[in-house]
């Protein structure tokens, strides 16, 4: 005669209590937002210097192109000028590359290994569901069992469910606990290893705009007309554009 | 027997009824369930409601404190500290030049407290109220923080001049230290530094407020106004801040050699120089005209490569301005690493807000109206003389035609006019249009330099701001880059721990789920060999002699020896579902199957034969005791039932006693009956699947069962 199986149902009595069960739900949701924003930082701060280096290296195409042209090579004060920029330009793209080093060792490259952690993490939460399911479905078991009328087989069946509960309820604690410890505790250091790598992106934009103002004053002294606003500037610009405007060849016929 | 069946049928009926009652209790409780989990959602919602508001509220709480954290400090300078420096001998030079436009700061920030203090901040209309606050005041703070800010240089100025004098800083320092002794100040410009960090954090405050507060909230649009007038106001005091600087620095009339010398660009000589282009450019085309007109030549030379090089700028700019758009768009401000007690992450996001909201598209807006646009204007123009210059060429071919001639008809008239016009019209004005616009773009290069200079500028008086904070910046560079690469090893050290002991303790392969082929695998052996015979392989195991496997780390394979054809034991024959070879037995583990089901009971047939020889026990398929096991257990045997010895050759057992097996089969190879000795010392045999295994902790080395 075959035996009609058992639904696997729910145990009765509860295994893990629901104030633990919401602590764990919580410390894994804070896990698990701080994973996405951890890789949303990463991604950011990737396409960020990558635009950055990109944008830099424009900069220095445009005065190189200039210098290049041999509309400069006429005028010896047009060529200082030009080449005055053209130097200031590969200086700050010297200094930029400097900066974008350090700011993927100590910024880039730690963001990456710390997200390089949550895929174990995610797979150890996992592995407690699990134990947590085969836990749960052995104590329904066995509590079945513990119903039934204590005859000599069905003893020996409880016996039987009570040993094969055992090693899968220490396995779910173990788990379970390694977990309540160490997710918090990894939690929070998240503080200490993201620290330094704030201040190293602080202070690396200090240095290049440090460098940038040194470097740009200088310049700006030699080949800008001084005194002028933004307003003087288009008002001038506004000017040669009308006196080009007037000229009969530049009328299209 | 007829007893046991009647018994095994009441059993299974019993079942039966509690299965019906069971199922009829589910389906009530399957309802129950999902009125529950759509309760649960309703309270997870409500609970994160909850959190948002809780956040908004500390949010405004921030602001709200930090502003009168702010004002307090700034009353302590300008009051306390200042009474106790004016009172220094000998007097300080300059004293008052600190304090030029404190006031005014003081006083609208003071205002902004006052509208606030109007309401509790609880409340929630608070928000509307903090607002409409800011709103009101905005052109009060903007013309209190433009003058402090345009003057802040002048601040920096004084203050190093009285670091000059070791004695008289130290004796500052004391009088800072005793007026504000909660503070770690060491320096005026710790105090007078502050409102310039003030008016830039605005719009960070703003915005997380902002970030935690529903867009159904009645104050949400007036937020969001509040927060974008914060940026724009930064814009305008850093637009003023460069305004002033210019119109200061440039008061006394300065030699403007640059731009003498770019007006007395002389495109007459620069052309000649340039002939060259235009023979070459007439080579390629394969057209010498008969005609050379060599200042002609020169002059379309020029134009040549300054056509050339106004378009390849446009397109250098155009370039630019989009890896610029790029990098704009990568809003690294915004992650939320719940980090915001802490300085570096905040003072981060502030300086990058900034940079971003602000600072650099005022960069961008500079370069498009200044840069951009007039080159875009010049490229325009340059149609014109080209298309002139190409239809002056026609001509001349025309012309070179009938120049010979004495005496021209009327038509002939007519072509050669039309040549000589277009090249005297080219000949006096495209000189002209060349100077003008190399000077153009002379005058941009200069504009771009200054844009740059600009941007260093508003940056270096942001970073101001937070020197003080952030707990290495007094360190010099290469010792704070030692420092900050040395801390990132560590924590990169640190990590690689905490993941190894993730995956250590929590991850022991024997408790793997089977994928399905992995489970096709389990079937086909056990099928073949018998559960006992299942191992699985802890870690990869790459062959290296004859006949070794290749097998991956978790993958089930059954035993088929325990030792190779040599005796070696530790090289195990197996069979790895149609595979066989062999692998190294310090890299397989037992493995166990759980059951779902419960096994089924023996039935025990009393045995026909009393006699004692012959054994029969009719049971039905034997099976191991299947257990899941975390560790690698060691595993006792035990009695599972109670058994009666029925002669001198078996053993009586109780159930739970714990016996050891000395041979699993009988005198005749029957692995139905176990030789075992019990606690009591005394051996005999006992029905196989009378027998159980229970696991205990450590292994014994060689254990077999």
């Amino acid at each position: 005669m075959s035996w009609i199986p058992f639904k696997i149902g729910q145990p009765k009595k509860q295994i893990v209590s629901k104030t633990v069960e919401r602590d764990f739900e919580r410390e894994y949701e804070k896990l698990q937002k701080l994973e996405d924003q951890t890789k949303k930082l990463h991604k950011d701060m990737k396409k960020s210097t990558d635009a950055d280096l990109a944008m830099s290296k424009a900069a220095v195409k445009i005065s190189a192109d200039l210098l290049s042209n041999p509309l400069c090579e006429q005028d010896q004060a047009f060529l200082d000028s030009i080449t005055a920029l053209d130097t200031a330009m590969k200086r700050m793209d010297a200094f930029n590359q400097e900066k974008v080093n350090q700011i993927q060792k100590t910024v880039i490259d730690p963001l990456k290994k710390y997200s390089g952690v949550f895929p174990s993490l995610n797979m150890a939460v996992k592995r407690r569901e699990q134990a947590l399911q085969d836990y749960k479905r052995l104590q329904s078991k066995v509590e079945k069992y513990e119903e039934k009328e204590k005859n000599g087989p069905a003893m020996v069946k409880l016996h039987q469910a009570k040993e094969e509960l055992r090693p899968v309820k220490e396995d779910f604690e173990a788990k379970n606990q390694q977990l309540l410890d160490e997710m918090p505790k990894f939690y929070q250091s998240r503080i200490d290893y993201f620290q330094p790598s704030f201040e190293a992106l602080i202070r690396a934009q200090v240095v290049y705009f440090t460098e940038m103002y040194k470097i740009f004053s200088e310049l700006t002294d030699q080949i800008d007309q001084g005194g002028l606003t933004d307003e003087q500037r288009q008002r001038e610009t506004e000017a040669k554009l009308t006196e080009l405007r007037a000229l009969s060849i530049v009328a299209d016929d | 027997c007829v007893c046991a069946c009647l018994s095994s049928l009441t059993l299974s009926l019993v079942l039966l009824y509690k299965d019906n009652s069971l199922s009829g209790e589910n389906t009530v409780s399957e309802e129950m369930l999902a009125e529950e989990a759509r309760k649960k959602s309703k309270e997870e919602e409500a609970a994160a409601k909850e959190r948002a508001a809780q956040r908004q509220q500390l949010a405004i709480e921030e602001l709200v404190q930090s502003e009168r954290n702010y004002l307090r400090m700034l009353q302590i300078c300008s009051v306390d500290i200042r009474s106790s420096l004016q009172q220094l001998q000998p007097p300080l030079a300059n004293l008052d030049r600190l304090f030029l436009y404190i006031e005014d700061v003081m006083e609208v920030s003071s205002r902004l407290l006052s509208l606030l203090d109007r309401r509790p901040s609880g409340e929630p209309q608070f928000l509307q109220t903090l607002c409409d606050s800011f709103l009101s005041l905005s052109s009060d703070i903007e013309a209190a923080y433009k003058e402090y800010l345009a003057y802040y240089n002048q601040i920096s100025i004084v203050e190093n001049s009285y670091k000059q004098k070791e004695a008289l800083w130290n004796e500052i320092v004391r009088i800072i230290k005793a007026s504000a002794p909660e503070v770690n100040a060491s320096s005026l410009s710790f105090f007078l530094v502050m409102p310039v960090q003030r008016i830039a954090r605005y719009p960070l405050l703003l915005q997380t407020i902002q970030k935690h507060t529903d867009t159904s909230h009645p104050a949400f649009k007036l937020l969001e106004k509040t927060a974008l007038t914060s940026i724009a106001l930064n814009c305008r005091i850093n637009e003023y801040k460069r305004f002033r600087e210019v119109a200061d620095k440039y008061k006394k009339t300065e030699t403007l050699t640059i731009k003498d010398k770019i007006n007395r660009l002389n495109p007459h000589s620069i052309a000649k120089k340039t002939a060259r282009f235009s023979q070459q450019l007439k080579h390629e085309t394969g057209i010498k005209p008969k005609l050379v007109d060599e200042e002609f030549d020169a002059f379309e030379g020029f134009f040549n490569i300054l056509e050339h090089g106004i378009l390849v700028l446009l397109e250098n700019v155009e370039t630019y301005l989009l890896h610029l758009q790029r990098f704009l768009d990568c809003r690294t401000e915004e992650f939320d690493l719940d980090m915001d007690g802490e300085k570096s992450p905040i003072c981060y996001k502030e300086i990058t807000t900034a940079l971003r909201q602000w600072i650099l598209p005022t960069f961008e807006k500079r370069m498009r109206t200044l840069i951009h646009k007039p080159l875009c204007a010049l490229r325009d123009l340059l149609v014109g003389p080209r298309n002139l210059i190409r239809k002056r060429l026609d001509k001349l071919l025309d012309f070179e035609m009938i120049e010979s001639k004495s005496t021209l008809s009327y038509d002939e008239q007519a072509v050669a006019n039309t040549y000589r016009t277009i090249n005297t019209l080219l000949l006096n004005e495209l000189p002209r249009f060349n100077g003008l616009a190399l000077q153009m773009i002379w005058s941009m290069l200069g504009t771009f330099s200054c844009m740059h200079k600009d941007l260093a500028a508003d940056m270096e008086q942001l970073f101001q701001s937070f020197a003080q904070q952030l707990p290495h910046s007094h360190l010099h560079p290469s010792a704070f880059w030692e420092w900050a690469e040395s801390a990132v090893l560590e924590s990169a050290k640190k990590l690689q721990t905490v993941c190894q002991n993730v995956e250590d303790t929590l991850n022991a392969p024997v408790v793997q789920p089977l994928s399905p082929s992995s489970q096709r695998r389990l079937k086909q052996l056990t099928d073949k060999h018998g559960s006992g015979k299942i191992y699985q392989v802890a870690s990869t195991v790459v062959g290296s002699r004859d006949l070794d496997l290749n097998l991956a780390r978790g993958e089930l394979v059954a035993i088929l020896s325990e030792a190779d054809t040599r005796g070696d034991k530790r090289r195990w024959l197996v069979d790895a579902g149609g595979r066989r070879g062999y692998a190294p037995s310090s890299k397989l583990i037992r493995y166990h199957q759980a059951m779902e089901d419960p096994p089924p009971s023996p039935h025990l047939i009393v045995p026909l034969d009393v006699t004692g020889k012959r054994r029969h026990s009719y049971t039905p398929e034997s099976q191991p005791m299947p257990m899941r096991v975390v560790r690698q257990p060691y595993f006792q045997v035990i009695a599972a039932y109670d058994f009666t010895a029925r002669g001198n050759h078996e053993v009586s057992l109780r159930v739970g006693e714990p016996v050891c097996v000395l041979e699993p089969y009988d005198k005749r190879g029957n692995r139905e009956w176990s030789l075992v000795e019990a606690i009591s010392g005394q051996r005999g045999y006992v029905p196989s699947n009378y027998l159980s295994m229970k696991p205990v902790e450590a292994r014994p080395p060689g254990f077999v069962f």
